[in-house]
């Protein structure tokens, strides 16, 4: 691990202000994935600025929806009765990422900027462009089996691996943001970035820009919404893909429809070609299949996670299919897992 | 809802203690307390890694990035002109043989001129900080030629322009077996099977402290399976008599084979010994996956011949291993796929070529199961083509071939004590079989799919589409459903499968190996009450060893106080913490040790004279005996056959399965298992070998694969090398049988190895049945299940770049 300075500023303004104009400064959150990160030497930071205790741990109902610290634990988050009633999809997509402990550590913003887990960009004997631009993409000839099917590049075919991130993008949420220039809101499904020939960019904000709240905006027909993970096993893994969801049926059409998908791209991935084919449909299998379909003609797949495309279409038209049961299934209450 | 059953009428415990009431409910036969388990589950128990001495100072191990490479210079200045940093040390600095090995001594204490694996060790460091030590072994500069490496291990094998990783070319055993000529019949399957890399996964890493003494020599505390083996690697490396090399078992974080060749041992005396420091040496989890030997990849090609009644008239068998860059134990795995290579069946022609090669891929060496698991999921595989091609069910065409007390293995060995498969089969059968899934309403009804229907061999679940049960409020309990708790299917999609596995262990080092181990037992009076020390070299690695040498004593010598000292080198010794062997060499050797302490007090007992007072009046009494199984012997080079096995171990499985086929879940939904262990010495610990083999069999159907592109490591953490969960592992039914096995103490039978084979192939013909797929290759992961297909139809797109 390379030496470094540790700050714990007072106060949002003096955090924004250490990490100014210093690009090998980080913020510290949990911690979860940014020292993982700094003992692998991926990340490297000069200086580290704690956050954590200056960062709001509240969820609060704001008059257009909820705002959430970005200081707020996972574990927290998931927890919250707010949140459990209005965004079900969102405690759930949380619930069904890492494992409790982690959870008890990890930060909403942390937890939005954690970094990939493509294989050759954990270890640094690689090369990667997203760690070293201009070093190469093993990944898109060697073990691409987790990695993107929609959104890639030549660049870097890398996928995001949030759960929480998909269900925020589903229900376009403002990521709330502090730096050297002020304050601004991003929307979610346009935080974090596509490859694109700059992949060592994760996201939208500029350097030293710190997250202070994300903002839930009320999706009144959200109350009935899904998060469906598939995982290479019980608990505790990575999602393989994964669907957030929320139906709006009436008289057995679909009047309106949030979908992003996790697992296929670079960022979370707002499925709107599926959305768009959805408004106005029959809310039958067979338009769910069609929809599911209209998405994944934007998809190109490598040859080994071609199964991704088939797989996600399984998900998505089996969450659609659930949501649309008029008296559905009684979702039971998210279960915290080890 | 697991329990494990014994058959009180085949032999299970009986006391023999001899003062009468005395140790009797701790005694051999019954779940006597571990004494390690309480600070174990607390957190107290001392592993390895806690080792803390006041004056000590930390090493740490630079390692090679590339799989194959020439080394043109090491330079170690920069190390050594940081602050804090003690030595750093190359291979000119190893004061004695520079390689060490378990079978050859093929492995460099640290890399000369080459190196032949990622991570392999090329530099040393001593610091007053880990933290310093690593980042000096950072600083230190090597310059490396590239070079080909050679990571395909067929080709290694058999391609004479293939690189050779070590002189003397690639294959480090080929290992024929030959037995009669007639390679035809009616009915004949075929097919290819592989299985991934499995690593040991246990949960303390490579750690210890070396403290330099005062004779020059070296003291060692340390997490391995065998001290003595350790001790005659390291010694030479040290250029030291290995009486002056002394080492001590320190608290094993689990094993599992993976502590059987030398780690940090020898760097650690090397520091030790040049800075005359105490030197702590412990890997973090990355270079844990460097720095020990995974289970042998296997590549296989098997062909079974049979009547049309499915009674087998031949095996061919092809059995490609890959051993990586060094021997290790490659040479004994290969032994035991050959010679198990058809697995417990009666089998007159028999045809296997055995192979371990050296690749530039991570070594591979003892994992549980040895060479035997990977030979099990092959032709297990093949039991049940071979029951699909005539008509039989996969019990019967087990049954129909299975072996006996008296039956020939494929070397010639004759099977003499208990085998009884056939009706261990039967009762596995025989148990009742779990609920079928439980299941709310499946969603409306959807269109049949638009591609190929697959085959559903499975106990089927019927299709909910089109049912729907009116205000279907029950939940399903989510944890039996494939997806668990993310609850991705409320039962729709999912069907049920049901395998079975079978698989035979030899128990014990076989080939030929002077396999023993040695007991030293003192009785005296400790406060006036009688008290038994057990002294042997022997390692307790998890499994419950020193409970049983505890046990062992009460019962021999109907005393209550036991205490088992602390493994070391101060006695002969003990062999390895492998092949399912302690309880049996060591337990006899303690045994015997006590048998001989007892026949010492008769002589010396006065009539009507308790214990404490005969060792009130003649002292302490000690005894220290050697136990040696009976020979076993080579197997020929040409035909395979001997006596290579001193026991042979059965344990069958029944998986029942349920599989999402459109997610490609798969809930394990119950394990049963049926073994037979000739003695039982402690029910309670031999369930948890039981549970335990059967969960890393588990693991390897489903998840574990250290996964190897091009001679490199793509997942190095426990967050991407993935191994079951509690939600992952099902509840067992075990049934235990006692049938005694003559030659061995106590007529027990080693059992820590058995579950872990047969297990794997269960499962992975559960979900075979379940999904109509052939799934050649474990572990079988959702994209070998959800490929395509579903009641949705097909996704039409094939935009493969
Ligand atoms: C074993 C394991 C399994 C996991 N499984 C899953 C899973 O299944 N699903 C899933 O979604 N996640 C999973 N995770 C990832 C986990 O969710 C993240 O590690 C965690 O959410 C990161 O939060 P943190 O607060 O610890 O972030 P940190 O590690 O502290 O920081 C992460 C990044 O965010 C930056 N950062 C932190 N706070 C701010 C801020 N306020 N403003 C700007 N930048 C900031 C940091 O500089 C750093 O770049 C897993 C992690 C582990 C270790
Ligand atoms: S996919 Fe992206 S992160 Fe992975 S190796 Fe390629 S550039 Fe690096």
């Amino acid at each position: 691990m390379r030496p470094f300075t540790y700050e714990r500023p007072a106060d949002v303004r003096s955090a924004v202000a250490a990490a100014a104009g210093r690009p090998d400064a980080a913020y510290l959150g949990g911690g979860t994935n940014l020292v993982d990160l700094m003992r692998l030497g991926v990340a490297t930071p000069r200086t580290l600025v704690d956050v954590t205790r200056i960062s709001s741990r509240a969820i609060e109902e704001t008059g257009g929806g909820l705002l959430i610290g970005a200081g707020v634990r996972n574990g927290d988050l998931a927890a919250d009765p707010l949140v459990r009633r209005a965004q079900p999809l969102l405690a759930r997509a949380v619930l069904e990422g890492a494992s409790g402990q982690i959870r008890n550590m990890a930060t909403v913003a942390g937890n939005l900027l954690q970094r990939t887990r493509c294989p050759y960009f954990q270890d640094v004997t690689k090369p990667c462009n997203k760690r070293l631009p201009g070093s190469g993409c093993p990944a898109r000839t060697g073990d691409h089996r987790n990695l993107a099917i929609l959104g890639h590049s030549e660049h870097c075919v890398a996928t995001h691996p949030s759960d929480m991130a998909v269900a925020l993008a589903a229900l376009d949420a403002l990521v709330h943001v502090e730096g050297p220039g002020g304050a601004r809101t991003v929307p979610m499904p346009g935080l974090h970035r596509l490859p694109g020939d700059e992949p060592d960019r994760d996201t939208v904000l500029a350097p030293g820009e710190l997250i202070t709240a994300v903002e839930v905006p009320h999706l009144p027909f959200a109350a009935r919404s899904r998060y469906r993970k598939v995982r290479d096993r019980a608990s505790f893994a990575f999602a393989v893909v994964s669907v957030a969801a929320a139906l709006d049926v009436a008289g057995g059409v679909v009047r309106d429809c949030r979908i992003a998908l996790g697992g296929v791209a670079h960022a979370p991935w707002r499925a709107e070609a599926a959305e768009a084919a959805l408004r106005g449909a029959a809310a039958t299998p067979e338009e769910f299949a069609r929809a599911a379909d209209a998405e994944l003609a934007r998809s190109s797949p490598l040859p080994r996670n071609a199964f991704k495309a088939p797989l996600l279409r399984n998900v998505l038209v089996r969450t659609l299919t659930d949501l649309a049961e008029p008296a559905g299934f009684a979702e039971s209450e998210p279960v915290e897992t080890p | 809802m697991s329990g494990t059953e014994t058959r009180p009428d085949r032999g299970q415990s009986r006391e023999r203690g001899h003062g009468p009431g005395v140790g009797r409910d701790l005694g051999v036969g019954h779940s006597a307390p571990r004494p390690d388990g309480t600070l174990k589950v607390t957190g107290e128990f001392a592993y390895s890694s806690d080792l803390y001495l006041a004056d000590m100072v930390w090493g740490a191990t630079l390692r090679g990035p590339h799989p194959s490479a020439r080394i043109r210079s090491v330079d170690v200045g920069p190390a050594l002109a940081m602050p804090g940093v003690l030595a750093a040390l190359t291979c000119e600095d190893v004061p004695g043989e520079l390689f060490y090995g378990l079978d050859r001594r093929d492995q460099p204490v640290l890399a000369a001129d080459r190196v032949r694996y990622q991570g392999e060790p090329v530099a040393i460091v001593a610091a007053d900080h880990p933290e310093r030590a690593r980042r000096a072994a950072a600083a230190i500069v090597v310059d490396y030629e590239v070079t080909e490496a050679v990571t395909d291990p067929r080709r290694a094998a058999f391609d004479p322009s293939c690189p050779a990783v070590h002189d003397g070319g690639n294959v480090v055993r080929h290992q024929p077996v030959r037995v009669g000529g007639d390679f035809t019949a009616p009915v004949v399957v075929t097919g290819e099977y592989e299985v991934g890399m499995q690593d040991q996964a246990f949960l303390g890493p490579e750690s210890g402290l070396a403290v330099p003494a005062e004779d020059g020599g070296v003291d060692l505390f340390v997490a391995t399976q065998w001290l003595h083996v350790d001790r005659d690697q390291i010694a030479p490396c040290l250029g030291l008599p290995p009486e002056l090399v002394r080492l001590t078992l320190a608290g094993v974080g689990g094993a599992f084979g993976a502590r059987e060749d030398l780690s940090m041992q020898v760097h650690a005396c090397m520091l030790a010994l040049r800075t005359g420091r105490p030197v702590k040496m412990v890997y973090g989890r990355q270079e844990s996956f460097f720095g020990h030997v995974h289970r042998h990849p296997a590549r296989m090609r098997y062909e079974h011949g049979a009547d049309l009644d499915g009674r087998l008239r031949y095996v061919r068998a092809e059995i490609l291993l890959d051993g990586g860059a060094y021997c290790s134990s490659t040479p004994a795995v290969v032994g035991n796929a050959a010679s198990l290579g058809v697995g417990p069946y009666e089998v007159p022609n028999v045809w296997i070529d055995a192979y371990g090669v050296y690749t530039n891929n991570p070594p591979c060496g003892a994992m549980r199961g040895f060479g035997a698991v990977q030979a099990c999921f092959a032709y297990e595989s093949q039991m049940d083509r071979l029951a699909e091609a005539c008509g039989l069910s996969p019990v019967e065409v087990r049954v129909r071939n299975a072996v006996s007390q008296g039956s020939r293995l494929a070397t010639g060995q004759v099977i003499d004590s208990p085998a009884p498969l056939a009706g261990m089969l039967r009762e596995l059968a025989a148990m009742p079989l779990p609920p079928e899934p439980s299941r709310t309403a499946g969603p409306v009804a959807v269109p049949p799919p638009a591609g190929p229907a697959r085959a559903a061999a499975a106990t089927s679940v019927p299709d909910p589409a089109g049912v729907r049960a009116p205000g279907a409020a029950a939940t399903p309990d989510l944890l039996d459903l494939p997806g668990g708790v993310a609850q991705t299917t409320h039962g729709e999609g999912v069907r049920r499968g049901v395998g079975y596995g079978v698989g035979i262990k030899n128990i014990c080092f076989s080939e030929g190996f002077d396999d023993h181990s040695t007991a030293r037992v003192r009785v005296e009076l400790l406060g006036g009450e009688p008290h038994v020390l057990v002294r042997t070299a022997a390692a307790e690695v998890g499994q419950g060893l020193v409970t049983v040498q505890e046990q062992i004593a009460r019962t021999e010598l109907g005393v209550e106080r036991v205490t088992v000292a602390q493994a070391d080198t101060t006695v002969g010794s003990a062999g390895s913490t492998s092949a399912s062997r302690q309880s049996y060499v060591t337990g006899g050797a303690v045994r015997a040790a006590c048998r001989a302490v007892r026949e010492r007090l008769a002589v010396l007992r006065a009539n009507g004279e308790t214990l404490a007072e005969t060792l009130e009046r003649a002292g302490a009494v000690e005894e220290t005996r050697v136990y040696r199984h009976r020979p076993t012997f080579p197997m020929d080079p040409v035909t395979g056959q001997g006596d290579s096995h001193a026991q042979l171990a059965l344990c069958v499985h029944r998986a029942v399965v349920d599989v999402d086929v459109e997610l490609g879940l798969v809930k394990v939904v119950e394990l049963a298992a049926v073994q037979d262990v000739g003695r039982v010495l402690n029910p309670l610990a031999l369930e948890g070998q039981i549970h335990g083999g059967s969960a890393q069999g588990l693991g390897l159907a489903l998840m574990e694969e250290v996964q190897v592109v091009d001679g490199r490591v793509l997942n190095p953490s426990f967050t991407d090398y993935l191994i079951p969960t509690i939600l992952d592992m099902p509840p067992m039914r075990v049934s235990v049988l006692a049938n005694p096995d003559p030659h061995a103490p106590y007529g027990l039978r080693g059992a820590g190895e058995p579950p872990t084979l047969s297990s794997t192939p269960a499962v992975a013909a559960a979900v075979r049945a379940a999904t109509g797929l052939r799934l050649p290759r474990v572990p079988i992961r959702p994209h070998d299940i959800a490929m395509d297909g579903s009641r949705y139809g097909n996704w039409a797109g094939d935009r493969s770049l």
